[in-house]
């Protein structure tokens, strides 16, 4: 079920995420959402989302001597990034709170 | 972090799944895609999500690759030359039913049809025309002012190949045409020439605006024409889809419609002409929008 609900996660907010801990390349990037967030992405997915984000100023390119060009995420993206992360977070307070109340879920 | 194995990403597959994006992310993506494809393994799956991925390139290409003015001339010469290739089918099919008086089954279908694909043809040239007439006016004042002749021959090129083209045209039917009109291989003589001559013009105006490099009012105002032109050009061609596949299926006994070969060859040139003027068309008319919208 779990897996199922990977197609609900939002690249870009994953590609922001990683690229907040330190500066990360293409293959880096996939590396560290699988193993944090557990969603495989694509290179298609990737690099789709990286161009969009490069585009809109949230994350830009670093020098690079070799093929494999790191990205670090700008204080644009930052911001964007604390302030879906914020809204994300009193979701799932909400979503934790209704079930404890009303499917008397305990958590995990 | 290194990546653990290598696995050679210059595949056949790998290389057309990348080909099919936008020359302008090819330049600035593909070597990085290369290398994460490398690190991770180029397995069929990643390679069709790489080729899926390509239609939002093309649909909505990125801003920062491309300044807006160059967008909107790559997309109005693509435009223009899909747009004249969907124009010559939209004239074949004129031609091979309406302008020669057949009258087809008067299925209610077909005849809405008609009706569509005469409104939605004349309109759709108007707006062309009205909408790069400024533009074409604009350049060739500029290839005057500056005295480029080859920039002036470029932008004259539709008066010049319509011209010599319908020159040709009636000089031939009346060497071969009898009261039945020209025999099958010389209409098609004639389309194939017509295709060429429309070729030839279209790429004209879209040499000119590479050598000259026109910004502005006038190159927006073109180009959101030729959106709005494109648009309205599909409902043409879905008209003569809609047309044509009502023929074979309720008048298969006029003009030929009782084998559907020819038919289907010509609907896949109009689906094919049909997408790249719809995509151009977009990218062109995205480009042309302020920033934001």
């Amino acid at each position: 079920m779990s897996d199922k609900l990977d197609r609900w996660a939002d690249p870009p907010l994953l590609v922001l995420a990683s690229l907040a801990g330190e500066p990360k390349h293409g293959y880096a990037i996939t590396q560290d959402v699988a193993q944090t967030m557990g969603v495989r992405l694509s290179a298609g997915t990737l690099y789709a989302v990286i161009a969009r984000l490069e585009a809109r100023g949230l994350i830009e390119p670093l020098e690079s001597e070799d093929r494999r060009r790191p990205y670090r995420i700008t204080a644009a993206g930052a911001a964007a990034l604390a302030q879906q992360s914020e809204r994300m977070s009193k979701v799932a307070s909400l979503a934790r709170a209704r079930l404890s109340n009303n499917l008397g879920w305990a958590g995990a | 972090m290194r990546p653990p194995a290598q696995v050679p990403s210059a595949t056949l597959l790998c290389r057309t799944a990348l080909a099919v994006y936008p020359p302008s992310w090819r330049a600035r993506y593909a070597d990085e895609v290369r290398a994460l494809l490398d690190d991770s393994g180029a397995s069929p799956a990643a390679i069709a999500s790489l080729a899926w991925r390509a239609l939002p390139a093309w649909l909505w290409p990125s801003r920062a690759l491309h300044d807006g003015p160059a967008r909107m001339r790559a997309s109005l010469a693509t435009v223009l030359m899909a747009g004249s290739m969907l124009i010559g089918l939209g004239l074949v099919f004129a031609q091979l039913t309406q302008l020669q008086g057949f009258r087809p089954a008067q299925h209610p279908v077909i005849g809405w049809c008609y009706a569509v694909f005469d409104a939605a043809f004349a309109l759709s040239l108007l707006v062309a025309a009205a909408g790069g007439l400024p533009l074409w006016l604009l350049m060739l004042r500029r290839a005057r002012r500056e005295v480029r002749p080859r920039d002036m021959a470029y932008l004259l090129l539709p008066v010049i190949a319509s011209a010599i083209y319908l020159a040709a045209l009636i000089g031939t039917l009346k060497l071969v045409g009898g009261p039945g009109g020209p025999g099958p291989w010389w209409f098609l003589a004639v389309t194939l020439t017509g295709f060429v001559a429309a070729a030839i013009a279209a790429a004209g105006p879209g040499m000119a605006m590479r050598r000259l490099q026109p910004r502005g009012l006038a190159l927006r105002l073109a180009t959101t024409a030729a959106g709005l032109a494109a648009g309205i050009m599909l409902i043409a061609a879905a008209a003569i889809a809609v047309a044509v596949i009502g023929l074979c299926l309720w008048a298969r006994g006029f003009a030929g419609y009782h084998d559907a070969t020819m038919p289907g060859v010509y609907l896949v040139l109009l689906a094919a002409a049909a997408t790249v003027t719809a995509v151009s068309a977009a990218r062109g008319t995205r480009a042309a929008l302020p920033p934001g919208t």
